[in-house]
């Protein structure tokens, strides 16, 4: 009896040793999908159908829902994450592109790449309640992590806004280089970096002298260098490593956060653009538009160890708590 | 008949400026990169593939042409290289093809991917060629239609003007306009093509590194 109540308890820590699988949402934007995929299989399990155009992708605070841009339908989608099944939506404004939920997970904060707007929106409620005017073609979002601060980058405008949440303005905004498509704060909050697509390079700002300290520059040996576009930048927890996409030159780049130095490019797959930790911080999952697959990226060994092959343009990833 | 032939006139002509307009959008300033005037897709240009953005596997820079003095990799490289060969099809071809001692197989992927990067970019490059040939045809028709059409209009304004120069004119504007037609469609079916063909080759590349490590 005791040995199997010992026998049992090592099983059940076994299995949950082995548990440690997480569920990753992505968005395919040209076949209006999303397929979800199990990290210990890395198989997809299943091919959730969704409205048009979806890019923008992330998991509500609570986990009940995942929410997905649909540009052309002009509204964000949720899945229910215990059927599967679209179970709503959100009221996104027209031509949602990429969004930021507020510390409490309440409010999110919507980029319409076509309106040069904003869009504030109380997620509980289902209701919009405000925006903010931007640049020409809003893309990047991102909270500060101490919830004070929204960064919105304008492709065509070429600037990071800083926008106060509370008042509702910019108050700020610094010229980067070419395009930029995305912004990450360092866990600290001391640095916030911009990718510039166009412009080849992430531009480190100080967010409080709202002023570019660094430019990060890339070059891979053979490689054009107009093929080096930068679009997702991924910080881990502790601060230490940057990884960002490379978009057509089917790299990821992997930077040391106090030398600013590019310490490897890993080869993934094509038009590389956004990318999700799981939240172990194992794994580093990034979407290959072109080669319509998922890459996976051992972040302790810098490797690439899988591939999952997803729907058609694979553009957002979101992966669960647990 | 005249009544009949005035209407064939006036729809040819509607149509025809409404494909202008099209065309005009097609290649608004918005959309056009000024490098390549005479480039007509969606999908921006990159004149050429970059084997690094391909590629880490052993370095290709000695294999050269040399790739094509062997039968055995010459067949190999043509096999895979065709779009008729599915993607599937030509996995399996490689993996029976690299196998040996490790040296032996690296030899051999160095050889195949050289091969098959130089290949698919030749038939990449002569598409995108193509393109822009049949981009520049199409800005000249349109040039053509555009003033038929205002010939048309002049001619229709005359009170005494030969109806059956009206009506030849009016045939000649439909017939051009659904050449023009045509031809549109046609690009934007083969502006998928140097995309499909870049798809391959990494796929391609990839299987062989896949074999190798």
């Amino acid at each position: 009896m005791r040995l199997r109540f010992v026998l049992g308890i090592g099983l059940a820590m076994l299995f949950a040793n082995s548990a440690e699988a997480f569920t990753a949402y992505v968005s395919n934007e040209k076949s209006n999908t999303v397929s979800k995929i199990d990290t210990d299989s890395w198989k997809v399990t299943k091919t959730i159908r969704v409205g048009q155009r979806p890019r923008g992708i992330a998991y509500t605070k609570d986990q009940k829902y995942v929410m997905v841009a649909c540009g052309d339908d002009d509204t964000i989608q949720l899945i229910d994450t215990h059927t599967d099944a679209v179970a709503g939506s959100l009221p996104s404004g027209p031509d949602p592109e990429f969004f930021a939920a507020g510390p409490d997970g309440k409010l999110l904060y919507v980029a319409n790449e076509n309106d040069n707007t904003v869009t504030i929106i109380d997620i509980p409620r289902r209701a919009l309640i405000g925006a903010v005017q931007v640049g020409v073609e809003p893309e990047g979002m991102v909270m500060s992590p101490d919830g004070k601060i929204l960064i919105n980058t304008s492709e065509t405008t070429n600037m990071a806004h800083f926008i106060d949440p509370v008042k509702r303005e910019v108050v700020a905004s610094v010229l980067v280089d070419q395009r930029p498509r995305f912004a990450a704060f360092t866990p600290d909050g001391t640095e916030l970096w911009v990718s510039a697509e166009v412009g080849g390079t992430v531009s480190v700002i100080d967010p409080v002298k709202h002023v570019v300290e660094h430019r990060i520059e890339f070059a891979i040996p053979g490689m054009r260098s107009d093929a080096i576009q930068p679009v997702g930048v991924n910080i881990t927890r502790e601060g230490k490593l940057a990884f960002v996409a490379l978009g057509p030159a089917n790299h990821v780049a992997v930077i040391d956060i106090k030398t600013h130095k590019v310490l490897k490019y890993l080869l993934v797959g094509q038009r590389v653009w956004h990318m999700e930790f799981t939240p172990d911080q194992k794994y580093l999952l990034t979407t290959n538009g072109l080669s319509n697959d998922v890459s996976v990226i051992d972040v302790a060994s810098l490797k690439v160890v899988n591939t999952v092959q997803v729907g058609e343009l694979p553009w957002g990833v979101t992966i669960s708590d647990h | 008949m005249l009544i009949k032939a005035v209407v064939v006139d006036r729809a040819a002509v509607k149509y025809a400026g409404f494909l202008l307009a099209f065309y005009a959008a097609l290649f608004s300033p918005l959309r056009a990169d000024p490098r390549y005037p005479d480039w007509p897709c969606a999908q921006p240009k990159v004149p050429e593939l970059s084997p690094a953005a391909m590629w880490n596997g052993p370095a290709i820079a000695d294999v050269g042409n040399s790739w094509q003095d062997d039968a055995k990799i010459r067949d190999l490289v043509e096999l895979i290289a065709a779009r008729r060969t599915s993607l599937e099809a030509a996995q399996k071809a490689v993996a029976e093809f690299m196998v040996g001692t490790p040296a032996e197989k690296e030899q051999k992927a160095k050889q195949v991917f050289a091969g098959l990067f130089d290949t698919l970019s030749d038939q990449r490059r002569e598409v995108m060629d193509g393109l822009e040939r049949v981009s520049r045809k199409e800005v000249d028709l349109a040039e053509k239609i555009k003033s038929d059409v205002a010939n048309l209009r002049k001619l229709q304004d005359k009170p005494d003007a030969d109806q059956s120069e009206i009506k030849n004119l009016a045939s000649e504007i439909e017939w051009s306009t659904r050449i023009f037609e045509d031809r549109r469609k046609t690009i934007r079916y083969v502006c998928e093509v140097p995309t499909t063909i870049e798809q391959r080759v990494f796929a391609l590349a990839r299987s062989v590194q896949q074999i190798l490590h």
